[in-house]
């Protein structure tokens, strides 16, 4: 508390002046100095503020349940993903599935399916939309993580949760998106529905393989910090985010193919400012998450 | 009639007679029909045996009459049907004009008829008297039936119906008749009309001959005037100036006195003139027929025509009573006529002939003023008329009658209905057409007749006094009037009595007279002609009266409606003055009833103010009574708070009070018990006095025994107390033991989760692994099981090879395939070969190999053969090849598979170790197992390749199929192996 309220006064400033995540780095590394990590904390941190990029894989991993909370067994741990990995590899290169010219997402995706007992009897059977999906959060995920073995993990792990935890919030998500969609602009979803683009719209792009491919991994890891602390609502606001950056574009468009392609294929250089926005958005409307212990 | 017209037949007379008359019945058909008698008509026509063109003229007469007409005639105006029927009148020449034309004719011939007859067929009655009395009952009845109607004010329908039925109407009528001019009236007319036709007729025919009529204008002597038959009038000159007259049915009258004296003046001599011709006609006609016909047939129609004339003399005989004269001289033919029409066979010639006489007789003997007398149509005489009989009785007496038309003219003047209640049939026409002008015009024209018939009267009077005078004076003025005629022409013999008392006269004279009938002649058609200018014109101006008496009632009735609206206009300026008057003084009352109440809201207003004063006041008292209000509650808050305390302070005392009262008590009860115990005391004082001395030593003792008793006592409490402290020092040692107790384990409790977690972690990423690894394995699994499929194939190939090249060369020849097949499977299956070769060269049983040989025949569809095979296979099987797999890095090392197998995780985790030992001990248990498993799992392959496999799969299959069939290098390399793998086991 002592420190909270030292820090307190110094953060203030350090806002104002626009370095954001200062004092964060501070805490964090205090949080993460604890012996038992407290993953609550963690995950009210991560929704709260940007995470630092250098404790980003930790934190995932950690969050992510990669890692156990206690810092002795993370070496432990650490290794038995790895050899759970290269045994996972070796596999799939005896089986001849994989090889040294396979692209690494792919082996990922390999991988993935022989864990999950989905290995499709040959490699050049054709891919499900899942599939596609996990190798589209792979693509992704190459470019946030660099360690190959961390990359796999976060990957499958990041994969599952959304299989698992998001299951029943995700095909939810279109519908709160008209929601605030309808709350931030409704002239702009009236636009959107007299151009019957609404059912239209990329929710495969935006929510099942969140923003992988559609936004720059710089500001799609800001997201992911989110989706992965646990809240994929994140997804909805960056959705409208979005639309509101790019309002009178897609109101010049008449037609739901042409919204849905320019939706596809959003311009990159705004993505920073609709990661911002989107966070703010989503702050204001779901409140900013507070630590519940 | 009906019987007439046989007897017309049976009459000797002449074609062109026989024709006339027939024409002449034709004529009544209309009327017949009119009255309601077509099956007379019918009869009539059937009775006969009628010339064929004529026939042809009935029927189409008839069927005009009866049936077309109705719905026809109903929609044209008046003169529109005149001009129709003129159209289809049997006259020829009237058929080519106008109505005017036979018009005329009928009219001059009716005008006398007419004042008698005003009834609306009158001319029925007359026909049945002369015809039949039996015929006449009906007539009349039906007579009846229609006049009823016509009494009143004839609807349309009536009039109309009337025309359609009676052609000769039709023919007769025109606008000027319903304007009451000077044309005949229908009714009347009707037996002139037909009579007229006849007498048309022959002057038509006349104008055609022209020429024949011999009679000078001047010649007519009196003697045919005498002979009533002969006397005709002249009927152009009669007609033309009363034409003109009806011309103007406006001003009748004017017109008539206007003409009068003109047309006389200079038309005298021309009136003579046709006189003559007319009434000598006949005679001329026969002068002609002298030459053409026998002159007999002319005597005798002449003859015919007397005794015609004088019978229609009888029906003319009403008409006398306008001109003075005439009555004496009808009256007298009237009674030849009774004679004879019992004897005269033809009525209808009779009828034909009768309107000659009596115009002659009109116009000759008085033109000036029977004319003017009789022209107004408003001469309806009932009584005589109506009874249609024809009495002959009656009608001697109708000169009675006849006078008292003046009388009976008076009530239509009156507008009053007339006592016969038979108006003139026009006249309710006039009414209904010019209510107004016909007003007018009928009052004015009674007057006229009222005077005119004074003058009658007065005249008639002389007749009556002396006939014979009256037939002398007549006589004379008709030998006059010859003579001046006479002497006016200049004839070359004058003095020779040529006339028809005599011989002939000279040639030269009838050459002159010829001339002057064709000059009559011109003249008349001259006049015709004129007629039907006057027609036309008349016409025309009735429509532009009619039109303009309704313009004018309309302006009248507008008039009206404008004097009541200005009346109105004024009424409504008086009133809206009088609203004025009474809306200024509303509006000064209301004036000063708003001043009032300015005032008084100014003073309310005022009063207002001072009430809010006062209340703001009233309001401020409020407050402050308010404050004192809460500032006395306040104080009595206080004060019963302070009653409170008080309360308590006082039940405080109270107790204590009761408390002191208490230990007061006590202290009595002590204080007498310190009294008792001092008296107690004073008494062991006396009685320790008393034994002081032998207890003080017992007391010492028991002091000291007392003493030391207590000491030990003291001693043992400090002991105890002592005790007391240590252990409860102890105790609280003890507690914070505990507490440092529980803490730790608390503290230990949490490390143990912690390990506990980090633990369960470490597990999960163990499990993780642990499943990985099953995964792989699972991986593994199938491959193997692909590969075994594979195998399996190749031994079938092999084992089809190995049975035909058994005997002969055996080793050989499997090197070479054995080289072939290394040459084959380096091209694409190089790790698969080594792979296999790795796998192969296991030690196993000959059971295994042998089955292992048979499976091959795989061949390239070993993947799909592998995946059928995997579901079939029980669990334990699995484990064999399995095992297989783990056991190679053990026995031998392959070049590519053991570097991979060897560094599996197994080898170094406990649950590696723990699987390698499981399937180690399942793989040697198994291995005995395995050559039934695998041969079992072969038969399956085969026999699924026996059934659905393609088409490497047969071939092989089939026992007559090429040996060498397999090219394939997949197969080729397979065979290698097997052949490899044999050898191997061979020599092992």
């Amino acid at each position: 508390m002592t420190e909270d309220s030292q820090r307190n006064f110094r953060s203030v400033y350090y806002e104002k002046v626009g370095f954001r995540g200062v004092e964060e780095k501070k805490s964090l590394e205090i949080l993460l100095k604890d012996d038992r990590l407290d993953i609550e904390k963690l995950c009210t941190f991560s929704q709260r503020f940007p995470l630092p990029s250098m404790y980003r894989a930790l934190v995932w991993k950690v969050l992510l349940g990669i890692l156990p909370p206690h810092h002795e067994s993370h070496a432990q741990v650490m290794m038995y993903r790895k050899e759970q990995y290269s045994d996972v590899l070796h596999a799939l290169k005896v089986i001849r599935f994989v090889s040294e010219a396979t692209p690494q997402a792919e082996v990922y995706l390999r991988m993935y399916q022989l864990e999950s007992g989905k290995l499709p009897r040959s490699p050049s059977f054709l891919l499900e939309p899942e599939d596609e999906v996990f190798l589209a959060i792979a693509k992704a995920m190459e470019e946030m993580v660099e360690d190959t073995v961390d990359c796999y993990w976060i990957i499958r792990c990041f994969v599952n949760q959304l299989k698992n935890k998001h299951r029943d919030a995700l095909p939810q998500l279109p519908k709160a998106f008209e929601q605030y969609l309808n709350l931030e602009d409704s002239r702009l979803l009236g636009h959107l529905k007299t151009c019957s683009a609404v059912s239209r719209l990329p929710y495969d792009l935006w929510f099942n393989r969140c923003f992988a491919g559609c936004l720059p991994e710089s500001s799609l890891q800001r997201v992911w910090d989110k989706v992965v602390s646990g809240s994929c609502k994140i997804l909805v606001f960056v959705a409208v985010e979005i639309l509101l950056t790019f309002k009178i574009k897609v109101m010049a468009l008449n037609s739901a193919e042409k919204i849905t392609q320019f939706l596809e294929n959003i311009p990159q250089d705004s993505s920073d400012a609709i990661v911002s926005k989107a966070i703010d958005l989503w702050h204001k409307h779901c409140g900013t998450p507070v630590h519940s212990a | 009639v009906l019987t007439a017209s046989p007897n017309v037949r049976s009459l000797p007379l002449p074609c062109i007679m026989c024709e006339r008359l027939i024409l002449y019945i034709i004529e009544l058909f209309p009327t017949w029909v009119g009255m309601d008698f077509p099956c007379l008509c019918l009869s009539v026509v059937l009775a006969r045996d009628w010339p064929s063109s004529v026939f042809d003229c009935i029927d189409s007469y008839l069927r005009f009459l009866t049936f077309l007409a109705f719905y026809r005639w109903k929609r044209l105006e008046t003169h529109d049907v005149v001009i129709e029927c003129a159209k289809i009148s049997l006259d020829p020449s009237e058929a080519s004009y106008e109505d005017g034309y036979s018009v005329s004719h009928q009219l001059s011939a009716r005008f006398p008829h007419r004042s008698a007859d005003v009834t609306a067929s009158p001319y029925v009655d007359t026909q049945n008297s002369y015809g039949k009395n039996a015929t006449s009952t009906p007539y009349s009845s039906s007579r009846l039936t229609l006049n009823t109607p016509g009494q009143l004010p004839q609807t349309l329908s009536s009039p109309s119906t009337r025309l359609l039925t009676e052609p000769p109407q039709a023919t007769l009528w025109s606008p000027s008749m319903v304007c009451g001019m000077t044309t005949p009236p229908t009714s009347p007319g009707n037996v002139p009309a037909d009579l007229s036709h006849p007498y048309s007729k022959v002057f038509g025919t006349a104008g055609g001959k022209g020429t024949p009529l011999g009679t000078p204008a001047t010649s007519p002597p009196p003697a045919p005037l005498y002979h009533s038959d002969d006397i005709s009038l002249p009927l152009a000159t009669a007609t033309a100036p009363r034409k003109e007259e009806r011309t103007d049915p406006a001003r009748p009258c004017l017109h008539r006195q206007h003409h009068l004296p003109n047309d006389r003046a200079p038309e005298e001599l021309p009136s003579n003139r046709g006189s003559v011709t007319l009434s000598d006609l006949p005679g001329f006609l026969g002068d002609l027929a002298s030459e053409e016909d026998s002159i007999e047939k002319d005597r005798e129609e002449a003859a015919i025509c007397k005794e015609l004339s004088e019978i229609t003399t009888a029906e003319a005989e009403p008409v006398a009573p306008r001109g003075g004269f005439d009555s004496p001289f009808y009256r007298d033919s009237l009674l030849g006529s009774q004679r004879k029409t019992h004897s005269a066979a033809s009525g209808a010639q009779v009828a034909s002939t009768n309107p000659e006489p009596l115009h002659s007789s009109l116009d000759k003997l008085g033109p000036d003023t029977p004319k003017q007398a009789f022209t107004p149509i408003d001469l309806p005489c009932g009584g005589a008329h109506e009874s249609p009989a024809g009495d002959r009785d009656r009608q001697t007496s109708l000169e009675t009658n006849i006078l008292t038309p003046s009388p009976c003219k008076i009530p239509p003047q009156r507008g009053v209905g007339f006592g016969s209640g038979q108006p003139p049939p026009y006249d309710h026409l006039f009414e209904v057409a010019l209510p107004k002008t016909a007003h007018h015009f009928v009052s004015k024209k009674t007057t006229e007749l009222l005077k005119k018939a004074k003058g009658n009267t007065e005249e008639d009077y002389m007749p009556s006094t002396s006939p014979v005078e009256i037939l002398d004076r007549l006589i004379q003025q008709g030998a006059d009037a010859h003579g001046k005629e006479l002497s006016r022409l200049s004839l070359p013999s004058k003095s020779v009595d040529w006339t028809h008392f005599g011989g002939s006269p000279p040639s030269d004279e009838i050459r002159t007279l010829r001339d002057q009938l064709l000059l009559l002649h011109n003249q008349l058609l001259y006049e015709r002609f004129k007629r039907q200018q006057h027609a036309l014109r008349n016409r025309r101006l009735l429509r532009k009266v009619i039109h303009a008496a309704a313009l004018e009632e309309h302006n009248a009735a507008m008039k009206d409606q404008l004097k009541l609206q200005e009346k109105d206009i004024q009424i409504w300026k008086v009133s809206l003055q009088k609203e004025q008057a009474r809306y200024s003084q509303l509006q000064e009352q209301r004036d000063s009833v708003v001043t009032q109440l300015h005032s008084q809201i100014r003073q309310l207003q005022h009063d207002r103010e001072e009430f809010y004063n006062q209340s703001q006041e009233l309001q401020t008292k409020l407050e402050d009574c308010r404050n004192m209000i809460a500032e006395l509650r306040v104080e009595l808050k206080k004060a019963s708070s302070k009653v409170c305390h008080t309360e308590l302070q006082l039940s405080q005392v109270s107790q204590k009070l009761s408390n002191s009262e208490s230990v007061q008590q006590q202290m009595e009860f002590l204080n007498r018990q310190l009294l008792v115990l001092g008296e107690v005391n004073e008494l062991y004082l006396e009685q320790l006095q008393s034994k002081h001395s032998d207890s003080s030593k017992e007391v010492e003792m028991m002091k000291a025994a007392y003493r030391k008793e207590l000491e030990k006592n003291r001693n043992h409490v400090l002991q105890q107390n002592q005790r007391l402290d240590t252990s409860q020092k102890r105790i609280l040692e003890l507690e914070s033991h505990l507490a440092k107790k529980d803490h730790l384990l608390l503290e230990q409790k949490k490390y143990l989760e912690d390990v506990k977690l980090q633990a369960r972690g470490q597990l999960q990423a163990a499990e993780s692994r642990y499943e990985a690894q099953k995964r792989i394995t699972q991986a593994f699994e199938l491959e193997i099981l692909d590969l075994y499929g594979r195998l399996e194939k190749d031994g079938l190939l092999k084992k089809l090879e190995e049975e035909k090249t058994e005997a002969a060369e055996a080793a050989e020849e499997r090197l070479d395939c054995c080289n072939d097949g290394c040459s084959d499977s380096t091209v694409g299956h190089n790790e698969e070969a080594s792979g296999h070769n790795g796998e192969t060269k296991t030690p196993r049983p000959g059971g295994t190999r042998g089955s292992g040989g048979s499976r091959g025949g795989g061949g390239g569809s070993s993947s799909s053969s592998s995946e059928r095979s995997t579901p079939e296979k029980p669990p334990t099987q699995r484990a064999g090849p399995f095992s297989s797999r783990w056991e190679n890095p053990m026995g031998e090392p392959s070049p590519s598979i053991p570097a991979t197998v060897g560094s599996l995780p197994s080898s170094k985790s406990f649950l590696g170790m723990k699987a390698r030992e499981l399937f180690r001990n399942k793989s040697e248990s198994q291995c005995d197992e395995d050559g039934v498993t695998i041969s079992s799992l072969s038969e399956t392959l085969k026999t699924e390749l026996g059934k659905d496999s393609g088409v490497e799969a047969k071939a092989p299959l089939t026992l007559d199929g090429p040996r060498t069939s397999p090219p394939n290098p997949d197969s080729v390399g397979q065979l290698r192996i097997m052949d490899y793998n044999e050898a191997h086991h061979e020599h092992s």
